[in-house]
């Protein structure tokens, strides 16, 4: 296998052991693997979830060093982000693998046009190509299939979805080398922050129960509520419900712009099943469905569908949950 | 203020089908569009306009001759006119070429003070183009914005970074993309797209651009080369009963997959 030098860079721990534990299997036992890690005026920005020794020791036998660029400023930027992955890749770095974040794309972007790079978004695995450079495989087209990307021009850069590390560092914590950062290229003052107070994991729910246009309305809603305890389930819900209708807050949106479950069992109310719905379904074990249109798509993306009219059929899922226990 | 806001012109991606037969995606005879997210930032843009009347508003667009009625769409909801850059298919598996071609593009035009486009564009779905483009034009990038405002020859921005709305102030020129939470697209009516004439509406070559589609800047960045279908195989059981019957009989179907 070929050697060669991967930079991986991630805003949160587990999500950059996940980079470096696949760089790690890329470069082969003679490559290098160097994480690159951003701190700015308030700590550690980049990833931003642990100290520096956590990330030194959680990447134990996944990379060779952790780079630490210091002055990266007052919050995680992707022109300072990208200013550190172009200093990271140097002249030899192969292959550069981040996962999505905000901040992450402009970083991916600005370090391609900069490299004269390859790239590729929403990557899911990355392997070599025969003859030379990467293939990448991702999604494609909303969730109607996925795709091979070839990656011609090295380096390549890699945007991941966010995800979990499944595996354990192992050995010594690596070293640590301290690099500075120049002044920012473009002056961006900050105001200020409203914070945006998250209630939901929809990612992490074992039962997740949506809604759709199936709904006539918004107090409609309400219907579910007694299903939703019953199963002790997280509510979720289609594109519409969410940003047409604004009937439900954008974090419980499941799909292509929303979130992608990973639950047991997903039960869909009144939902068509466009691809762009069911690619944040992929994950789930048991689909299940309550569709009044015997040729809805999701007949065909689910395991259990009952055909008839929701407002009837919640009700009674209810009675026969509570008569079941 | 000069705007130039980059739309992309795509098949409808909620017709787009995997075709099992062939084992391919299926693209041909389409119905084509404006890329969902450029609506907004389209949108956006004339919102700024209507606010502020000596705004000078373009629209450039990468495509064949079929982009030129999606090219007069775009024009139709409020622009003063728009620029086809003739550059074949806008790859969507390419976005570092759409951003060196609306570069180059953006350079042979009156300098704009601001550059919009979309978060994503519904094809690619890669966020790269944007700020690719503002790496080229080496400006600023602002995204994934929600809410917008210009001032005197600087511009503050909402952007919705997950965790808080954060609010910061740049210089212009800029680029930004806007999100779907940014607005509502208004729809302009047949008539509004018919009364764009054809002197709003340019076409520009690559060749014009000093790029030629084979010029080793425009290599391919990345390709797709294989694809299979994305369905998850389900069971697809259609319980088709009264709702008290169905209903019990889907609890005793989850109950056996030890999901309840
Ligand atoms: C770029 C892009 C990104 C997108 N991202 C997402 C995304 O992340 N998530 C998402 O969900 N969508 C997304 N969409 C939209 C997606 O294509 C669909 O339009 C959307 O999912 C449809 O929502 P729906 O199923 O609720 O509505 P509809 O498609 O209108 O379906 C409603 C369903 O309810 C059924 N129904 C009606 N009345 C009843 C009743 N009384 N009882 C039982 N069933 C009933 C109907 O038969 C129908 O199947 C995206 C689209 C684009 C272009």
């Amino acid at each position: 296998m070929m050697a060669g030098r991967f930079v991986v860079s991630s805003a949160s721990v587990t999500d950059l052991q996940r980079m470096a534990e696949l760089a790690r299997r890329l470069a082969g036992a003679d490559g290098r693997v160097d994480a690159v890690a951003l701190a700015g005026d308030a700590g550690v920005l980049a990833p931003e979830d642990g100290t520096l020794a956590d990330t030194a020791g959680g990447l134990a036998g996944l990379a060779d060093t952790l780079l630490v660029y210091e002055g990266a400023g007052e919050y995680l930027r992707g022109d300072m982000w990208a200013a550190a992955l172009v200093d990271a890749v140097g002249r030899d770095g192969e292959c550069v693998l981040v996962a999505d974040a905000p901040a992450a794309r402009e970083a991916v972007a600005r370090t391609a046009v900069s490299c004269r790079a390859s790239v590729a978004s929403m990557c899911e695995d990355l392997q070599r190509a025969e003859g030379g450079g990467f293939v990448a495989r991702r999604s494609i087209y909303g969730g109607v299939a996925d795709g091979l990307i070839a990656l011609v021009s090295t380096p390549a850069v890699c945007l991941f979805a966010a995800g979990k590390f499944e595996g354990a560092p192992s050995g010594e914590s690596v070293p640590v080398e301290q690099r500075t950062l120049g002044a920012p290229a473009y002056e961006v003052t900050h105001v200020g922050d409203e914070p945006v107070v998250r209630t939901v994991d929809l990612a992490g729910a074992s039962v997740v129960v949506s809604v759709g246009r199936g709904f006539v309305k918004r107090e409609d809603l309400d219907l579910v509520d007694p299903l939703v305890s019953a199963l002790g389930a997280e509510l979720g819900c289609s594109r519409p419900i969410a940003e047409d209708f604004k009937w439900l807050p954008k974090e419980r949106l499941v799909g292509l712009t929303g979130e992608s479950v990973t639950a047991e069992l997903y039960l869909a109310l009144g939902i068509s099943g466009q691809v762009q719905h069911l690619t944040g379904v992929k994950g789930a074990r048991v689909v299940a469905a309550v569709n009044n249109d015997a040729k809805a798509p999701i007949t065909r993306n689910a395991d259990y569908v009952v055909v008839g009219d929701l407002y009837k059929v919640v009700p009674e899922l209810v009675n026969a949950l509570r008569s079941r226990s | 203020m000069r705007i130039i806001v980059c739309a992309k012109h795509v098949v409808d991606s909620t017709e787009i089908r995997w075709d099992d037969e062939h084992d391919e995606v299926v693209l041909r005879n389409l119905p084509t569009k404006i890329s969902d997210y450029d609506r907004n930032a389209l949108e956006a843009a004339v919102v700024l306009k209507e606010s502020e009347p000596s705004v000078d508003l373009d629209v450039v667009m990468i495509g064949g001759e079929a982009a030129l009625k999606t090219l007069k769409e775009a024009v139709a909801m409020g622009a003063d006119r728009g620029h086809l850059v003739e550059g074949g298919w806008d790859d969507p598996f390419d976005p570092l070429r759409s951003a060196r071609v609306l570069a180059k593009a953006i350079d042979q035009l009156e300098e704009p003070d601001l550059v919009m486009c979309g978060l994503v564009s519904e094809d690619g779905y890669n966020g790269v183009t944007g700020a690719a483009l503002a790496q080229l034009l080496d400006v600023p990038y602002l995204a994934p914005v929600v809410g917008l405002k210009v001032d005197e020859g600087s511009l503050e921005a909402v952007l919705d970074v997950g965790s808080a709305l954060r609010t910061v102030k740049v210089a212009m020129p800029c680029v930004v993309a806007v999100d779907s939470a940014m607005n509502v697209p208004r729809l302009p009516t047949v008539l509004q797209v018919m009364k764009v004439k054809g002197d709003r509406v340019a076409k520009m070559s690559l060749d014009s651009l000093s790029l030629s589609a084979d010029a080793a800047e425009l290599a391919h960045a990345g390709e797709l080369v294989g694809s299979e279908s994305g369905a998850v195989e389900r069971r697809r059981v259609l319980i088709e009963e009264a709702p008290d019957e169905a209903a019990a009989r889907l609890v005793e179907y989850l109950r056996q997959e030890g999901v309840l």
